[in-house]
Order: C-alpha cells, then sequence, then structure tokens
C-alpha cells in the first residue's frame, strides 16, 4: 500500500513536471517531448492501479495508449517539419498565426 | 516501494526535469530517452513485464529515433530568445502546484476503504506477462486492438501527406512531356 502511493506520487510529479515544461518551452519538439512525458507519467498510474485493483485492464489501457502516442508522435512531428518549412522555425510563438 | 524502486524514482524525475531544463533541445531528447528507460525498469518492478519491453521497443526505440531524426534533419541551435522571465515562471510553477494540490487528495482518499490484505492479494495476483496481456488482447479487447491497428495507418499515411513537399504534388509538372520528345 505504501509503496503504491510512492508509485503514484512519482507519476504525480512526472506529470506536473510534464506540464510545467509545456508551459515554459517555446520549442514546439521539446513541448511535444513533454506531452510524451505527461503520458508516460499517465501510464505509470495506469499500471500501478492495475496492481491495486488485481486485473490486467489497466495495463491493457497502457498498450493502448502507447499504440496511440506512437500514431501521435508520425503525425505531430510531421506537423512540426510542415510548420518549419512554411515559417522556418519550430518556435510556438513563430507558428502563432492561423494563416500564413 | 523497493530500494530499487526508489533509484529509479530518483533518476526519472531527475531526467524529467532535465527535459525541460536543458537550453539544447537534443539534451532534452537524450533525458528523456533516460527517462523512457527507467519507466521501463518501474514497469518491471511493477510485475508488467510485457510492458516494460515495449516501453523500450516503442517509446525508447521508435519514437524517440523519430524525435532525434527530427532534431537533426531541422539543424536547430540552441533556443535563443530571453531567458524565462520571472512571471512565466510563477505562472508554471502555480500552475504545477494546483495540479499537484488538486490531484493528491483523491489518490488517498481512494484507498482508504480497500484493506491492507486485500491489496496485497490483488498485487500477487496481476503479472503483466506476455501469455495473459495477449490473452486480454486477444480476447475481450480484439476489436479494439484491430481498431488500433487502423489508426496506426492512419496516422502513417496522414504523416506522409502531411510531410510531403509541395512540388511533389499529383499534377504532373511542367516539363513531364519530355519523354515523348525524345
Amino acid at each position: 500500500m505504501a509503496s503504491m502511493v510512492g508509485y503514484l506520487g512519482l507519476s504525480l510529479l512526472l506529470f506536473v513536471i510534464g506540464a510545467i515544461g509545456v508551459c515554459i518551452r517555446r520549442n514546439a519538439i521539446v513541448v511535444f517531448m513533454c506531452i510524451e512525458m505527461m503520458l508516460n507519467a499517465v501510464n505509470l498510474s495506469f499500471v500501478t492501479f492495475s496492481k491495486l485493483n488485481g486485473n490486467l485492464d489497466g495495463q491493457i489501457a497502457v498498450f493502448f495508449v502507447m499504440v496511440i502516442a506512437a500514431a501521435e508522435a508520425a503525425v505531430g512531428l510531421a506537423i512540426i517539419l510542415a510548420v518549419f518549412r512554411s515559417v522556418a522555425s519550430v518556435e510556438t510563438s513563430d507558428a502563432a498565426e492561423l494563416k500564413w | 516501494m523497493t530500494f530499487m524502486g526508489f533509484v529509479l524514482a530518483l533518476c526519472a524525475v531527475a531526467s524529467g526535469i532535465g527535459v525541460i531544463g536543458f537550453r539544447n533541445p537534443l539534451y532534452s531528447a537524450f533525458s528523456l530517452v533516460a527517462n523512457l528507460m527507467t519507466m521501463a525498469g518501474l514497469y518491471a518492478l511493477l510485475d508488467a513485464h510485457f510492458l516494460a519491453v515495449s516501453q523500450i521497443v516503442v517509446y525508447a526505440g521508435a519514437i524517440m529515433v523519430l524525435v532525434l531524426f527530427v532534431l537533426m534533419l531541422l539543424n536547430l541551435k540552441v533556443e535563443g530568445g530571453p531567458k524565462l522571465g520571472v512571471v512565466r515562471a510563477t505562472i508554471a510553477l502555480g500552475a504545477g502546484v494546483l495540479i499537484l494540490m488538486t490531484a493528491v487528495q483523491p489518490i488517498f482518499r481512494h484507498f482508504e476503504g480497500m484493506s491492507a490484505i486485500n491489496l496485497r492479494e490483488n498485487a500477487a495476483r496481476t503479472v503483466g506477462d506476455v501469455a495473459s496481456i495477449g490473452e486480454q488482447l486477444f480476447g475481450r479487447y480484439l476489436v479494439q486492438f484491430e481498431l488500433s491497428s487502423l489508426v496506426l495507418l492512419i496516422g502513417i499515411v496522414g504523416a506522409v501527406m502531411l510531410a510531403k513537399r509541395k512540388s511533389a504534388t499529383l499534377a504532373p509538372r511542367d516539363g513531364y512531356q519530355g519523354a515523348k520528345e525524345v
């Protein structure tokens, strides 16, 4: 029980670090990596709750999160590349206009 | 949490801070690789063996290679511009603390009703090895599993469409008839 709270606390801490990173970093790729870290933090709590509840549903959820994260990585990086081609920068503040 | 878990947790937090702390995005990326590796170790400690391996293969392998590839392709310099202002740092830290505050209370309340013996039995029963995960994936979650392959396919097609250069559109290029003239 106490050990599980430790895992959940770690998950929470990593999620908050990721959220702070999304707020303060301007490089779109680093923001993207922070989002990956937040996804991972949630995955850790999924696995912990799966262990606490005694079934594997949480681990299956983590599997699907990984699948979606892989698809998201491909599409997200392609979008970053497309933005880089049109504004020659990956700073989030440089892509603030909806039309260019 | 065992001693090993404690060490891994420390590494995870340190590398997590590294991801948002380094000015050079390349260092951030390698920091994230370290973070994902320690997470894989934590999964293994939680008896989620299948997830620990797929974490390394999918995240630390495939996704991070993609990220590093894009970083190298764009040939980015160290993040320029003004350093992080006091106002923005305060807002970010405030948001982080707020998330912590809202999340901590429910987590601890959730476990008040559960007895320690129950939890220990549950924990001993849950081993996510390949056989049991596969049984679930190809049994109860078969439809979702098949749909996820569709999602991946759509993702690949979308990525190719987005990353394609403008000049490579389907319309024939100006000098195309040249083949006949020869």
